[in-house]
């Protein structure tokens, strides 16, 4: 496989390679995010709901206001942790029904020019549907 | 031409547990190398982790003499690195076309894939519009190495080429990875049939327990050892 310029697919491989960066093996761990997404999720309910409990079982406004930090900051804790989740999660499966999309969209398009070219544009017929 | 893919003390393990302890390989361009070796040796491992899709514990993974270890997998397969899995991996419910065309990803036209596929694979272009899953095993090999080779890759890594074919087919699709070696790819087989692949490979490696036991040109001896791996007798 050499080209024009007597440059081989090897040499254009180790040119590639050279170019390629390589990013931090730690920078990528999406289970572990993942994982992190799922747990923040759920720790965040249960603390909105053990924050309700608490707000809900005394009569002490300090403990009421208690409950109440409490709760935000579950219900905090759950967005993060399903944004998180979505990030890793989704991603993966709506790139590959993005690509499925677009080849779906590009085989319309040449069906649809095949018709037009197909279609003798001098006629008065309408183009078949 | 120094090695396209090379394999230095790879350790890698699956659940925890250790399958490969410190493999050392190199392929060169235009080279075939054999991985050969028992069920269970950790052969696919080897190749997984040659591809990026499986990560070393330790070692190193060099293409074209650069240190890839950790590199994401999608952009090993963009620089030219290219895995036929075993099972083929084809899209048994899409055409042959159609699966043929999953490869634009790569930024060939449809045109270029399809004159690749059947310029290499006649058989295929009479079976274009026939979906991939109703197609016999060999031409779904085939089917799985066009795709391969719609890539434009630079290591083709193999495995279990041989898996559930007649004798006959296995021996025409290895004479095309002849002919994509002699085209300066560097590729790598992993067969645990010795015999079909031995034929046209130019250097061999025996993988036992995760270890390359022995490696060197596929002569009389590497044989010989090999019917005593596999038999169970002494060399």
């Amino acid at each position: 496989m050499t080209s024009m310029s007597g440059e081989t697919r090897a040499d254009r491989f180790v040119q590639e390679l050279s170019e390629l960066r390589i990013p931090d093996p730690a920078a990528a761990r999406t289970t572990l995010w993942l994982r992190l997404g799922a747990t923040l999720m759920a720790l965040g309910l249960a603390l909105a709901a053990s924050a309700y409990l608490v707000s809900h079982t005394t009569q002490n406004p300090l403990d009421q206001r208690d409950g109440l930090a409490l709760g935000l900051g579950g219900i905090a804790a759950t967005v993060v942790g399903a944004a998180l989740f979505l990030r890793y999660s989704l991603t993966g499966f709506l790139r590959f029904w993005m690509a499925r999309q677009s080849y779906d969209l590009a085989v319309l398009a040449d069906r649809l020019s095949e018709r037009d070219a197909r279609h003798d544009l001098t006629s008065t017929d309408p183009a078949p549907r | 031409m120094n090695a396209l893919l090379e394999l230095r003390g790879i350790r890698a393990a699956h659940d925890g547990i250790t399958v490969l302890h410190g493999v050392d390989l190199h392929v060169r361009a235009g080279q075939v190398v054999a991985l050969l070796g028992p069920n269970g040796a950790g052969k696919t491992t080897t190749l997984r982790v040659a591809a990026g899709l499986h990560p070393a514990q330790s070692g190193r993974l060099l293409l074209g003499g650069r240190d890839v270890t950790g590199a994401d997998p999608r952009d090993l397969a963009r620089a030219g690195v290219c895995l036929i899995p075993e099972g083929r991996g084809v899209f048994p419910n899409l055409s042959v076309r159609d699966n043929l065309l999953m490869m634009t990803f790569t930024g060939r036209t449809r045109a270029e894939i399809e004159d690749i596929a059947y310029g290499r694979f006649p058989a295929l272009a009479r079976r274009r519009s026939q979906a991939a899953g109703t197609l016999s095993g060999g031409e779904q090999q085939m089917l799985a190495l066009a795709r391969g080779l719609a890539t434009d890759p630079a290591v083709l890594l193999l495995d279990e080429l041989s898996m559930g074919l007649a004798p006959l087919i296995v021996a025409r699709l290895y004479d095309q990875v002849a002919e994509i070696a002699r085209q300066g790819v560097a590729v790598l087989i992993v067969e645990q049939f010795a015999a079909a692949v031995l034929g046209i490979a130019d250097h061999a490696a025996v993988v036992v327990r995760g270890r390359v036991e022995r490696q060197g040109r596929p002569d009389g001896g590497l044989r010989d050892e090999l019917s005593a791996l596999y038999l169970g007798s002494s060399a």
